[in-house]
């Protein structure tokens, strides 16, 4: 009865893959590269958050999002990088700061909140929740699905 | 905390708009089948990103999206030992009438405690937003069950722990 | 007939509709094994003959307008070609040779091929084989990953595009020795063997492609992904093709058409037709929906009746309508009436169980869509 326990799609080669389609989705560079990107990123973050330039800061974290397979350490503080970024904003400045990003950084932003709400023993959901109320407003649901079909993770 | 309540199931209300957009697809691994593909789980490129919307860390969603199908699965507040029982028991009952439910999955997903499970059928049969609202109210009616049924059990064992007790004095 | 024109066929979605060459027939699929033919000559359309050797839900209709022929196909395996012989419908035996479902059926500009998309992850091509009798098919297979979602025909009879599940768009030669004569150059490319690979197309944003379909002239393929984005490839001769990608606010698209060069009408989850423009072929933007929102205005609004429900009922009067004419999601777009490269008319499908014919007029946009979320 051994057979019974075979997977057998195992073997089809024409199925696509997890790791196919991952694959198709990289980025081409290497974990240290990205690493590095992350880490400098991060320290310009900081140093504009430093002079109060939130929405300067804002576009800054949203940049070039280190997409790719085996990234975990890079995607947890690139998502921290974000959070403390919006963390700095208050409540009613943030419509104005989501008119001034443009579609791509929108549908970025949207990713990170994501990612952010899937952490919740981490970062602080209300305020992350309230960013995702208003950039829903402006983006609409399409950002949302275009989160759940775009292979591309930040998390 | 309760400010945090309608943001949370604003996000929640649009996170399902999005995720169900679901149509009729034949399964690719079996002929002559239809499966939620989020069930069957073998064609990798038919499932979505699963997303997961959080309010603190005892409450959460997450909604898995494929072509033809959307699983959410929801995590109750429990604070003490009481509320856990009375949740266990309170989704158990729900999920052993599970087919008279229609969109109730009849075990929950790993780490939730009540799961639903929304097919293209449904949402040919049903309104989409008609669905999602229905969820969102489940959602809020559920908190309140649980603690008007804790009152109501300490109340009891008030008055039983009074009339027994009392025969000593 | 006032615009929009509604008809309110069943209860339950219509998987597949299309009209025949003069519109006075319509063939549906109710979402089960049968195929209804209505006659639409008059305002009170009735169903005058159904078709129903399918096995499982018909998927695909595809009605030929010259030379009067239905082609069904359905999650059975199988295709059927219907002809009309003294008023009654004969099926004619097709060789699709595939092993999982057909997803969509679509005849070719001159009416001697169809294609099949299906599960298989395969097209079958299918033609008229004269010695037999019967319609045999080729198939085309690589580089397909996952089911086929949709086809559409060049305007050349050759190429045919395809969209399906594995989020990619692709062009394929279709040709076949015998049937084709060899096809002139197009930005395509030039010597094309059956099963060519003549451009691949994705989204970055994944997605699967639910709908495809050429320009009028057949040198641009406009793509509707699932990642709610409208994609409008233009082949060029250097190999390096350019994508415009229009990324939207709403829910996915399931089906696109060109109402001519410079507009695409699209329709899906949202409920309800929009419209695609450029001025320039660079630069494409949502102009807005085609359906202008009227909110049904309710039989008794008086103060009065409210709080009455609300005494009786326990609640406020609720509007589970949607303000869209469509009350569920749009399965299918098909172009009415007018010629390829200006539609005057075209036809919506849905879930509702809904057919409205619409007419074409980009005047009448709304260009709030905010209305149309729920």
């Amino acid at each position: 009865m051994a057979f019974r326990r075979i997977d057998i799609d195992q073997y089809d080669e024409d199925i696509y893959t997890e790791e196919e389609i991952l694959a198709d989705a990289e980025s081409g560079r290497s974990i240290d590269e990205i690493n590095s990107v992350v880490d400098a990123r991060a320290t310009d973050v900081r140093n504009l958050l430093t002079r109060g330039n939130n929405s300067d800061a804002l576009t800054k974290s949203l940049e070039d999002p280190p997409y790719g397979r085996n990234l975990e350490s890079a995607k947890a503080k690139n998502i921290k990088t974000v959070v403390d970024v919006l963390n700095q904003f208050r409540a009613n400045d943030i419509p104005t700061a989501i008119k001034g990003l443009n579609l791509d950084q929108q549908d970025v932003l949207m990713k990170y909140l994501y990612a952010a709400l899937s952490k919740p023993e981490q970062f602080n959901s209300g305020m992350i929740l309230n960013w995702h109320e208003k950039l829903t407003e402006v983006a609409g649901p399409g950002s949302i699905v275009r989160v759940m079909t775009d292979k591309r993770t930040v998390f | 905390m309760s400010n945090t309540l309608r943001p949370y199931l604003t996000a929640v209300r649009s996170t399902l708009t999005a995720a169900m957009c679901v149509e009729n697809f034949s399964s690719q691994v079996v002929e002559r089948h239809n499966k939620p593909e989020i069930e069957a789980g073998t064609s990798k490129e038919v499932i979505m990103n699963p997303l997961m919307i959080s309010r603190n860390e005892n409450e959460q969603v997450l909604i898995e999206t494929s072509v033809n199908s959307v699983r959410i699965s929801i995590k109750i507040k429990q604070a003490d030992d009481l509320e856990t029982i009375l949740c266990h028991k309170f989704s158990r009952f729900m999920m052993m009438r599970a087919d008279n439910f229609v969109i109730l999955r009849r075990k929950p997903v790993d780490g939730y405690d009540i799961s639903f499970l929304i097919t293209n059928t449904h949402t040919e049969q049903m309104y989409k937003h008609k669905l999602v609202d229905f969820i969102v109210h489940f959602m809020e009616a559920v908190d309140r069950e649980i603690s008007e049924m804790k009152l109501s059990v300490n109340k009891r064992a008030r008055t039983v722990a009074e009339s027994y007790l009392g025969q000593f004095m | 007939m006032s615009s929009p024109d509604v008809h309110e066929l069943t209860l339950s979605p219509i998987t597949a509709h299309s009209f025949n060459g003069d519109r006075t027939k319509l063939a549906v699929c109710p979402n089960d094994t049968n195929v209804h033919i209505y006659n639409t000559s008059s305002n009170n359309w009735s169903i005058e003959a159904t078709l129903k050797d399918h096995d499982k839900v018909v998927t695909g209709i595809d009605f030929a307008p010259n030379s009067n022929r239905i082609v069904t196909c359905s999650q059975d395996r199988n295709a059927y070609v219907w002809t009309q012989e003294n008023g009654v419908w004969k099926p004619a035996l097709v060789l699709l040779r595939i092993n999982r479902a057909a997803t969509y059926v679509r005849w070719s500009p001159n009416e001697d091929k169809f294609a099949v998309a299906s599960g298989a992850r395969a097209i079958s091509v299918c033609y008229f084989d004269e010695d037999n009798d019967w319609w045999g098919s080729k198939h085309i297979k690589k580089p397909i990953r996952s089911t086929v979602l949709s086809v559409d025909w060049h305007p050349n009879n050759v190429l045919l595009a395809s969209g399906s599940a594995d989020m990619k768009a692709r062009v394929f030669s279709a040709f076949i020795k015998g049937v084709d004569k060899k096809p002139a150059p197009t930005v395509w490319g030039d010597k094309l063997p059956f099963n060519t690979l003549c451009g691949e197309f994705q989204s970055n944003r994944g997605g699967w492609v639910h709908s495809v379909a050429f320009s009028p002239s057949g040198d641009v393929l406009a793509f509707a992904g699932h990642d709610s984005s409208i994609n409008i490839a233009y082949p060029s001769a250097d190999g390096n093709p350019t994508v415009v990608t229009v990324v939207t606010p709403s829910l996915p698209y399931l089906s696109l058409i060109w109402a001519n060069d410079r507009q695409i009408v699209a329709a899906g989850h949202d409920c309800a037709p929009v419209l695609f423009e450029t001025s320039d072929n660079q630069d494409w933007h949502l102009t807005g929906s085609l359906d202008e929102n009227k909110k049904k205005t309710s039989i008794s609004t008086s103060v009065l009746s409210r709080f009455k429900t609300m005494d009786s009922r326990g609640s406020s009067d609720n509007d589970t309508d949607l303000n869209t004419i469509h009350q569920n999601t749009i399965l299918q777009v098909r172009p009415y009436s007018g010629s390829p490269d200006q539609v005057a008319q075209f036809s919506t499908a849905g879930v509702d169980g809904k057919i409205v014919i619409w007419d074409f007029d980009p005047s009448r946009v709304a260009k709030d869509l905010s209305s149309l979320r729920v």
